[in-house]
């Protein structure tokens, strides 16, 4: 048998999924706690990850999830709304032409808007509770949603089109049979993107209006000036939208694995 | 309103506060997030000081004294705390169904914060210096009136619009001679400057001349037409609450941190003792607490107007502060 040469194993290792991203995060890690000692910059300005490390216990265990299921709630009842909106919305806008026209020019002046301008005029006029958060996280998220859909419906092969109205399949057959599966990898992509953003849109919401919720939790904290505990709250949510994607991408690779590019 | 009917609602009050079974509920907004400076409101609730009047209060955090006012306007909250200044504006320019109830602060807030042996040690210095503010403080309205009152003109003096959680580290490291803050925070501010090595002062605006109403508690007028009894409980309840907060500040601060643990109990009680001389001071001794005096109200007005650029007599500043409440005991 063949032994193992140490440069050999260390290949081997650096060839394992993700080991280079975690290897150059800990790096910077170690950096930024070893600058925050030798220069003795203060915690006001930068503080080192040991004191944002300790400032996770000092709010407890209960409260952590408090934060996190507000804010989690409103990104992902924002998310599933702008899904059921977007996806008719695309197929509706790819069936008549006219709609389409009409509706486009609409859906680039509501992106268009500035969502942080308009989000104080949407909560005065919804008032309290989660609907104006809910409101303006689905703002931020249904265009890419909307735009990936109709480019996906509207780039089917015109050959499957034409076989199938060949075969006289209905409107209904043609999109829910052959313009949709063969939108799903753009849909995806789409997804990708926007829960993503219901993150920042829930976060937009709870600078706006909120008792509670990560973002909350950083603008509280900014506002007394903890500034390591405004950097856990950004941890927090870093780790949250990258968890929510990962949810997406396995989504997609369970129940259309034939949508996963090969190369992914 | 008439005496027969604030003595019916004061016995209304009594009444209702033994004998409700299901307490009244009341959504009270906040002009800013939670702490020590709002602690009376933490205290009502903690205290059981509303649970003992009947009351079910919920809080609402705000985003400054407009959104809070906004939001009194839109009905989505009941009553609340808000600068006056900005009420009188809201009202003069956009007629908005709000009434201020009783007075909290009987002085401005407002105030220049520096380093101890720079090169501003009063107002006056502060021509040609920059001077740092966050863009949506209500001090930026009074801040041409305190300059003119002390010779100076705003184009003396460079001002730069920062994000709040940005000024103290500016004025640490030098970025800028001083900053606008309100004196509600002066402990906070003195420890990031001990952490940077610094002695930190402020120079308030009231002891430069600028003697004005500030904070104070404001409801919306549909809350106090269909609710007045609960309102009446309310305020009653409210002063108790402020009275109890400077009496027992660690009660007062343990009853915020109750509520909302993210605080710790050091920042609470370093703003509320920050505070309460902004509520009790020489003017409540001669005024007592809550009232609007007729002629400081005036000068209140006057100021908020000249400052803002408004016609003076687009409100008449008695139509806008109903007395009543605070009377009723």
């Amino acid at each position: 048998m063949q032994s193992r040469t140490p440069v050999a194993f260390f290949k081997q290792v650096l060839a394992l999924p993700g080991i280079t991203t975690i290897a150059a995060l800990i790096g910077a890690v170690i950096l930024w706690e070893a600058a925050a000692r030798l220069l003795s910059i203060p915690t006001y300005l930068l503080p080192p990850p040991s004191a944002i490390l300790g400032s996770f216990s000092s709010i407890g265990f209960e409260r952590w999830v408090g934060h996190i299921a507000a804010t989690l709630r409103v990104a992902l009842i924002g998310y599933a709304m702008s899904i059921v909106i977007a996806i008719p919305l695309a197929v509706v806008m790819m069936r008549s032409p006219f709609l389409s026209r009409t509706l486009y020019p609409l859906l680039v002046v509501v992106q268009s808007t500035p969502v942080v301008a308009i989000a104080p005029i949407i909560i005065v006029v919804l008032g309290a509770g989660d609907a104006p958060r809910i409101v303006i996280t689905c703002l931020i998220t249904f265009f890419p949603l909307v735009v990936s859909t109709a480019t996906g419906l509207a780039a089917t092969p015109p050959e499957l089109i034409e076989l199938s109205r060949s075969l006289r399949a209905s409107g209904f057959r043609e999109t829910t049979q052959i313009r949709l599966p063969f939108a799903v990898p753009y849909i995806f992509s789409a997804l990708k993107i926007s829960i993503t953003l219901a993150v920042i849109g829930a976060v937009v919401a709870e600078f706006c209006a909120s008792e509670a919720g990560v973002g909350y939790f950083i603008q509280l904290s900014t506002s007394l000036f903890k500034l390591p505990q405004a950097w856990a709250g950004l941890l927090v949510l870093a780790a949250m939208s990258l968890l929510l994607f990962q949810a997406v991408v396995l989504t997609q690779k369970l129940l259309f694995p034939w949508s996963v590019p090969k190369n992914s | 309103m008439s005496r027969t009917k604030l003595a019916f609602y004061a016995l209304a009050a009594t009444l209702s506060a033994g004998a409700a079974s299901a307490a009244d509920k009341v959504i009270f907004q906040l002009d800013w997030l939670p702490g020590g400076d709002k602690a009376p409101i933490y205290v009502c609730i903690h205290e059981g000081f509303c649970s003992e009047a009947g009351l079910e209060v919920e809080i609402a955090s705000g985003r400054g004294s407009t959104d809070a006012i906004s939001r009194l306007a839109a009905a989505s909250s009941d009553i609340g705390v808000s600068d006056i200044g900005a009420l009188m504006a809201a009202r003069a320019n956009e007629g908005v169904k709000v009434t201020a109830v009783m007075s909290l602060f009987n002085k401005g807030p407002h105030a220049f914060y520096v380093a101890k042996g720079g090169s501003i040690a009063s107002v006056a210095d502060v021509k040609g210096k920059t001077i740092a503010t966050s863009p949506f403080t209500s001090s930026n309205v009074y801040l041409p009136l305190v300059l003119k009152d002390a010779g100076i003109d705003m184009a003396d003096v460079k001002l730069i619009k920062a994000d709040p959680g940005a000024l103290g580290p500016m004025l640490m490291t030098g970025n800028a001679d001083g900053i606008i803050a309100w004196m509600t925070d002066l402990t906070r501010y003195s420890n990031q400057g001990k952490e940077a090595g610094k002695e930190i002062i402020a120079l308030p605006w009231s002891a430069a001349g600028l003697e004005l109403y500030s904070a104070s508690l404001i409801a919306s007028d549909g809350f106090l037409a269909k609710r007045p009894q609960v309102a009446a409980r309310f305020v009653t309840a409210y002063k108790k609450s402020v009275e109890f907060a400077k009496d027992n500040p660690e009660k007062a601060a343990a009853a915020v941190t109750a509520i909302v643990p993210e605080l710790s109990s050091e920042d609470v009680q370093g703003s509320l003792k920050d505070t309460l001389p902004l509520i009790f001071n020489e003017v409540t001794e001669k005024d007592g607490l809550g009232v609007f005096e007729t002629a400081r109200l005036a000068e209140t007005w006057h100021r908020v107007s000249e400052a803002q650029g408004i016609d003076p007599v687009k409100l008449d500043p008695e139509t806008m502060v109903n007395r009543t409440f605070a009377a009723t005991e």
